[in-house]
């Protein structure tokens, strides 16, 4: 392992790491726009560089490999002066109108800028206005804010292996395009604009929708399907504002799609449910949260007394937590021992989407076909618990006649059931717990509105078989409940506590892992000494 | 010291009304070919040592020793290797590939089929200048005649069996490609943007194959070499860069064009014997090798025109493609200087910031000063913004943003006082480079960028 010393620190390395990725690694943060790990490097943005002792020129830390014993400065007067330099050059036409731009807060010119630039600008002449673009579908390009450092292209290209956008024209007249009558509008297109260092490409969805200092983010996984993507939820005061990338070496990389980026639409969705209904003398009516559970419980138990077992059944949506999945399996089978537990449905695309390196063809990320983020992990809770179980396809074919009430969990992050509710569940009693209204929830006996992957505490099983935990961001809104909070409170729990639950579960459960906020994400306010 | 007749120029008389096309029956009955034929009796070894034992020295601007550069390409072949002529002649005030090319393409296609044998080359690419629309018609012409000679293709080099298949490739017109990693990504079909170094063309260039990429005139050379030998050779020129070499002569003297003489010869020579004197009025300065490598002052008629002279003692960046543009007394130097910045700012491919926006902020800055409104900090910013972009510090990944620097850098230390007289109170000479070194504290989150 080569050891090399930046600044009087000496760092140990990987063999063939990149100065600069060795830096990272150990802490010390050099200035870089081009760079980006998960892309081919350019080294074109230039301020990077930094002198190694021996070497007369400066060096680009993004492309030369660390060699053993080498001796790096960051901070030499050379370096400095040409990180001040480079600064001052992508500042020369940059229109600098961070006042009305979305990336201001979390934008490294601006923060390089305070610790790298210089405080004022010589440039007087007039600078170049160049146009704003709609290159595509979910992204705005103002190419006035370019650096050119060209990750976006490069993503395009070898991520997503499209290749909508290039570089056109030379010098300081270039631009990010895209060819006449081919927007960008792969499935993948939202990471050009967290790739982008400045506010050049910018989200249609977020755009001036909120100052990024008032996000808070909260760590969790995409519910858009069951690749388990890891994301971070940016929020405040109970509105998702966009869900951003979380690194994760082994699924996501940097990246994620498209459908998990905009899932969080039905977090606000202003039809989303809220206040619970039973259905009195043939018409739903509102009813007290509270009271509707016990109505719901107390006719669960006189149906099971007048059918006898076997009469009962929950309806196990793969959108739920495992760990309430097991909570609502332990539920009814506390009723009805020889309840049928049913997994729901389980919507599937014709096949994965499978995205290539432009050039090598090598599989750079695929989405899943199957479009639900739990199939697995709820299998593995019914098989944990055992007895009677069906698929929703041989629930809806033949499903027993002796069934008599039925507990749907929806939760799905469109209408689920159609037009009409599904035909096996027509004639049972039902209890639903839904976020979004449905010929399903229109039905029901007793509607319990539930919340969203945001709103609670769990676990998602994807479909590598890897159980990944999810954080609440905020609590539901009034009107709404955790389905887990609802498990508990029939099960004669005091609460809802996931770790608890899993400890009950057993392995594999017992052994997730559940990620914190880490520092990076949410810097604390610091006195600034200038 | 001895330049007693011309040598790649022999076929091509001084007299512009008896010049023709050299075909190939004309070019073998003048003792064509003869070198190749000579060559391929040679192991390659031994053809690299003959050139690098002349002491040829590249062509195309960096003088690099080309007998050095063919020795770096691996002796064990594990694929195909490429070999790519740099026919992009695109700098200012250079025009002599485009008056050998247009006369005896052959001389070239002979050089070609020679360093492909010496570096196991498969395939030659002559990419060529894009707006050379005749030239690249004339090499067509030349390559199908060599074609059917057996030259290229079919059985090999004359039948040898060493098989060498040649394409001419037209450039799009971009200065860029002329840069040897810029026209190999030109060559592949991608933007002509210059690759990061190592791997250098040598290990992994074209294709990613190991490439060599030589001048015309370089290339030209060689069959003469292979003919009288290394040491014939080294009569001409000086120790350090011996042979003959083309001065392109334009600007304000009597007789612009190209002329051949020795490396060596000095600059009032060249202008005088060669070029017919000035015109208009009395000398003033000299681009001494294309505008990248700066301009020769006043005072500098006695510079030799070497690859070593004129940048140990003539304070430019060498001899380049010893391109010249006279200028006389009557030439505005600032407006000189404009016009060279606005062609590197126009030519500026766009990929490193330093370059990029340097050298448009510089044709700002020139633009205003002409415009009158100059003022002594602008000298000062000029001067700053020149130290900051090019290879040589390390900036920049091309060499081509170190021509707007030396050509901003000599144009001012030269011609100081032309520039302070449009800077109202311009300092005198001295100008140093200010860096201060405080940084603010302020801590960005790490890796706040990969996210």
């Amino acid at each position: 392992m080569p050891k090399i010393t930046v600044d009087g620190q000496t760092i140990e390395c990987k063999d063939k790491q990149m100065i600069i990725q060795a830096c990272a690694d150990a802490g010390i943060e050099v200035p870089h726009y081009c760079y980006h790990p998960g892309l081919s490097i350019v080294a074109s943005c230039r301020i990077c560089l930094a002198e190694v002792e021996g070497v007369p020129k400066l060096v680009p830390t993004c492309q030369t490999p660390v060699r053993d014993g080498m001796v790096v400065h960051l901070n030499s007067t050379k370096s400095i002066a040409n990180q001040k330099q480079v600064m001052e050059y992508l500042l020369v036409n940059h229109p600098l109108d961070c006042p009305v731009c979305d990336q201001a807060g979390e934008c490294n010119l601006q923060d390089y800028s305070y610790q790298f630039g210089r405080s004022e600008s010589r440039f007087e002449e007039a600078k170049q206005k160049k146009p704003k673009k709609d290159v595509g579908l979910h992204v705005l390009l103002y190419n006035d804010r370019c650096i050119m450092c060209t990750r976006c292209v490069r993503f395009t290209r070898e991520v997503a292996g499209t290749s909508e956008l290039f570089v056109d024209g030379r010098g300081s007249k270039e631009e990010i395009e895209i060819f006449p009558g081919k927007p960008l509008n792969n499935k993948l297109s939202g990471n050009v604009v967290d790739l982008c260092p400045v506010g050049a490409l910018l989200d249609k969805d977020f755009l001036f929708k909120q100052r990024v200092w008032f996000l808070k983010s909260a760590p969790s996984i995409s519910p858009a399907d069951a690749g388990g993507e890891n994301i971070w939820v940016h929020h405040n005061e109970g509105v998702v504002y966009r869900l951003k990338p979380r690194y994760n070496e082994q699924l996501n990389k940097w990246w994620i799609s498209d459908d998990t980026r905009y899932s969080h639409k039905v977090v606000n969705d202003p039809k989303r449910l809220y206040g619970a209904m039973r259905t009195q003398y043939g018409s739903q009516v509102e009813s007290n949260y509270d009271d509707a559970i016990q109505q719901a419980d107390t006719d669960l138990k006189r149906i099971h007394k007048e059918n006898g077992d076997a009469s009962l059944c929950a309806v196990l949506s793969p959108m739920m937590a495992s760990e309430e999945a097991y909570l609502l399996g332990k539920y009814i089978r506390s009723i009805d021992p020889a309840a049928l537990l049913v997994i729901g449905p389980v919507p599937m695309a014709a096949e994965d989407e499978v995205f290539r390196h432009y050039v090598s063809g090598q599989e750079t990320f695929r989405i899943q076909a199957e479009k639900v983020p739990n199939k697995n992990g709820v299998t593995r809770v019914i098989d944990l618990l055992g007895g009677a179980k069906q698929t929703w396809d041989e629930f809806s074919q033949q499903h027993p006649t002796k069934l008599k009430a039925a507990w749907v969990v929806g939760g799905y992050l469109s209408h689920w059931t159609g037009l009409d509710a599904p035909a096996p569940l027509k004639k049972l009693y039902k209890v639903v717990q839904d976020i979004l209204p449905s010929h399903l929830t229109h039905h029901a006996d007793i509607l319990l509105p539930s919340a969203t992957w945001v709103e609670k505490d769990g676990s998602w099983e994807n479909y590598q078989n890897m159980s990944q935990a999810f954080v609440a961001a905020f609590p539901p809104r009034d009107g709404a409940m955790r389905e887990g909070n609802v498990y508990a409170k029939l099960l004669g729990r005091r609460t809802y506590d996931v770790a608890h639950v899993r400890q009950e579960m057993g392995e594999p459960f017992t052994s997730i892992k559940v990620p914190t906020i880490s520092e990076a994400d949410e810097p604390a306010m610091e006195f600034v000494e200038i | 010291m001895a330049f007693t007749e011309p040598v790649l120029t022999k076929r091509i008389p001084l007299d512009a009304s008896q010049r023709k096309l050299i075909g190939y029956d004309d070019y073998v009955a003048t003792g064509g070919y003869k070198s190749l034929k000579q060559a391929l009796e040679m192991p390659p070894a031994d053809i690299i040592k003959t050139v690098t034992d002349s002491g040829l020295r590249g062509r195309g601007g960096a003088g690099f020793s080309a007998g050095q550069k063919w020795s770096f390409i691996p002796k064990e072949k594990k694929g195909p290797h490429y070999l790519c002529v740099n026919a992009d002649e695109s700098e200012p005030g250079t025009f002599k590939d485009r008056y050998l090319i247009d006369h005896d393409p052959h001389l070239l296609l002979e050089g070609i089929a020679i360093a492909c044998l010496a570096t196991q080359c498969d395939i030659a690419y002559i990419f060529i200048r894009g707006e050379y629309h005749y030239s690249a018609k004339v090499l067509e012409h030349a390559l199908k005649e060599a074609y059917a000679h057996g030259i290229f293709g079919g059985d090999g080099v004359l039948g040898s069996g060493k098989k060498v298949e040649c394409y001419v490739h037209r450039g799009a017109g971009a200065y860029i490609c002329g840069e040897e990693t810029g026209l190999l990504e030109a060559l592949e079909g991608k933007r002509g943007w210059p690759r990061n170094k190592p791997p250098f063309p040598a290990i992994a260039g074209a294709f990613a194959r190991p490439t060599v990429i030589n001048n015309v005139e370089t290339l030209m050379c060689v069959p003469h070499i292979l003919e009288r030998g290394p040491a014939w050779f080294k009569t001409m020129g000086t120790p350090s860069s011996p042979g003959p070499k083309l001065f392109g002569m334009s600007g304000h003297v009597n007789n612009p064009g190209v002329y051949e003489d020795e490396l060596g010869i000095t600059l009032d020579y060249a202008i005088n014997k060669l070029a017919g004197g000035m015109k208009g009025g009395a000398y003033k300065a000299s681009v001494c090798g294309g505008i990248s490598m700066g301009i020769l002052g006043t005072n500098q008629l006695d510079i030799k025109l070497d690859f070593d002279d004129v940048r140990f003692r003539g304070g430019c960046l060498g001899l380049g493609t010893a391109g010249m543009i006279v200028m006389n007394e009557h030439t505005d130097m600032v407006k000189a200087l404009r016009n060279c910045v606005r062609f590197y700012a126009h030519e500026s491919c766009g990929q490193c910031t330093p370059c990029r926006e340097g050298s448009n902020w510089m044709r700002k800055i020139l633009d205003r000063i002409l415009d009158g409104d100059g003022k002594a900090a602008d000298l000062q910013m000029l001067m700053e913004l020149e130290k900051t972009m090019g290879i040589m510090p390390g900036t920049t990944i091309c060499g081509l943003a170190d021509g707007t620097a030396w050509a901003t850098r000599t144009f001012i230390n030269k011609f100081y006082d032309e520039f302070a007289l449009r800077c109202p109170e311009a300092p005198t000479k001295t100008i140093p480079l200010k860096v201060s070194s405080g940084r603010l504290n302020v801590l960005t989150p790490m890796g706040s960028n990969t996210r």
